[in-house]
């Protein structure tokens, strides 16, 4: 763990003499941070209390506000322009693929598919994720690579093996379609296209995109006939005995966190960007579940088809290794249990409200 | 602990910094750290306790003062002694919602 040292200076001799235990320190302050030595940490841990039913219920409780950034505010005309864009097939190079191809309104802001299907009907890595809630997301993609809807917005369309429109080409495009002209000056106060107003107008319309109100959100208002009993079961089971709500936690069913839940595939994760620690190997961003049981099929590579085949490989535990999560482990769950989650999971699925798709610029 | 504080004031003076480094501990219980921001001396020393039941991995990019402690196990804690004054944003590489911004002056 020694730190990252930069320049090695004539000057930086005499400091050299003086080195730290683990690390470099440099004359001029342009070295990195210098970690010390790792030592144990004597930890106050109070007796846990357990929650009751209601307490548990208060953490799903949906948010009031969609949260937009200071540096890229909510404004009807971004969020207009946004989803025309994001419809507009004529982002990709190919004239075919849009936004909306992969991360389709019609299935849950997927695509159906187990894996993604790019430029001349390549079969992608990895399977589209929903973008449904990503306002709140904390990082972008499976593996976490992207901080913000804003960087994300340009990867997919970019990328040779996705939309394939280099950017430049991208803005030129989109500069020959007249009717766009009046659009982006509502918008942004300038007809001057620009890949990062593009990337703007389709995250502003990306965080409009968010799960209509479930039947469970009824039953954590207080409408106590809102779902089956079996539902019920089924979310205190996914809050104690499956330990679900460990990772699946609150209103949208994820920490936004990294987790290897033992899949059988090569596949590292977020581990590729992060090499050195053991549990991001294997590990992808645990999705929400909110319209789950339109989002079908799972995990990053779409190998479970059903919600039954994600319960059974939590009941199993998948494949035991050092980069597994501490949390998962077989559960040991019965038949009950196992069809009591899956009612509960069918209750988030919001209720289907018509959308419409924009008409595009000429 | 208390030698690398003590050889991190040796170093610090040949380097014309405060001759007394001050230690700041941040916890991370419930994957959350103890503190959202935190104001430094250039050469303090923040040290990173995890109190929390899961594996953490505290780093930050920001530019002079990088840093990544790998996969840190409860019940450790680690020094991280800033280098170069400036904001420095610190997050865990597992659980993007843990951030704490660190700023440091000279």
């Amino acid at each position: 763990m020694a730190a990252k040292s930069t320049n090695a200076i004539p000057k930086a001799l005499t400091a050299a003499v003086l080195m730290l235990a683990g690390g470099l320190a440099a004359y001029r302050s342009q070295a990195a941070a210098i970690v010390g030595q790792q030592g144990a940490a004597e930890i106050q841990r109070p007796a846990s209390v357990p929650r009751t039913l209601d307490q548990t219920k208060a953490e799903y409780r949906r948010p009031e506000t969609i949260p937009f950034p200071p540096t890229n505010p909510y404004t009807l005309e971004k969020a207009v322009l946004g989803k025309k864009l994001y419809f507009d097939t004529r982002l990709s190079s190919g004239n075919l693929l849009s936004c909306a191809s992969c991360h389709n309104p019609a299935f849950g802001w997927g695509d159906a598919q187990p894996k993604a299907i790019g430029h001349d009907m390549k079969v992608l890595a990895r399977r589209s994720p929903s973008i449904v809630n990503a306002a709140w997301n904390q990082a972008l993609m499976w593996d976490g690579r992207e901080a913000t809807l804003e960087t994300q917005a340009l990867g997919p369309i970019a990328t040779a093996a996705e939309m394939n429109m280099p950017l430049a080409v991208l803005t030129e495009r989109l500069a020959g379609i007249g009717e766009y002209n009046p659009l982006f000056i509502a918008a942004f106060g300038t007809d001057a296209i620009t890949a990062q107003n593009v990337a703007k107008a389709l995250a502003t319309f990306e965080r409009t995109v968010v799960s209509a109100s479930a039947l469970f959100d009824s039953w954590i208002a207080g409408d106590e006939k809102a779902i089956s009993e079996d539902a019920k079961r089924g979310f205190a089971l996914f809050n104690t005995k499956a330990g679900c709500a460990q990772c699946h936690s609150g209103w949208n069913f994820t920490d936004d966190s990294f987790h290897d839940i033992g899949l059988d595939s090569p596949d590292l994760g977020r581990g590729k960007l992060v090499p050195d620690t053991l549990k991001l190997q294997h590990a992808f961003k645990t999705p929400g579940l909110r319209e789950i049981a339109r989002r079908a099929p799972f995990a990053h590579d779409g190998s479970l088809p059903t919600l039954e085949a994600v319960v059974d490989h939590y009941d199993r535990g998948g494949i035991e290794r050092p980069s597994r999560s501490d949390i998962i482990k077989p559960l040991r769950l019965t038949a009950q249990e196992k069809t009591d989650l899956v009612a509960f999971l069918q209750t988030l699925t919001g209720r289907a409200e018509p959308m419409s798709i924009p008409l595009l610029p000429r | 602990m208390k030698i690398a504080t003590l050889i991190s004031i040796a170093g610090s003076a040949g380097m014309c910094v405060a001759a007394y480094a001050s230690e700041y501990m941040v916890g991370q219980k419930g994957r959350t750290f103890s503190v959202a921001n935190l104001d430094i001396k250039r050469g303090d020393v923040v040290v990173f306790v995890n109190d929390d039941n899961i594996t953490h991995n505290v780093s930050s990019s920001s530019a002079g003062n990088e840093f990544n402690l790998g996969s840190q196990a409860l019940g450790t804690s680690t020094s991280v002694t800033f280098t170069t004054a400036g904001e420095v944003d610190v997050r865990c590489l597992i659980h993007p919602r843990m951030r704490l911004t660190v700023k440091i002056t000279e």
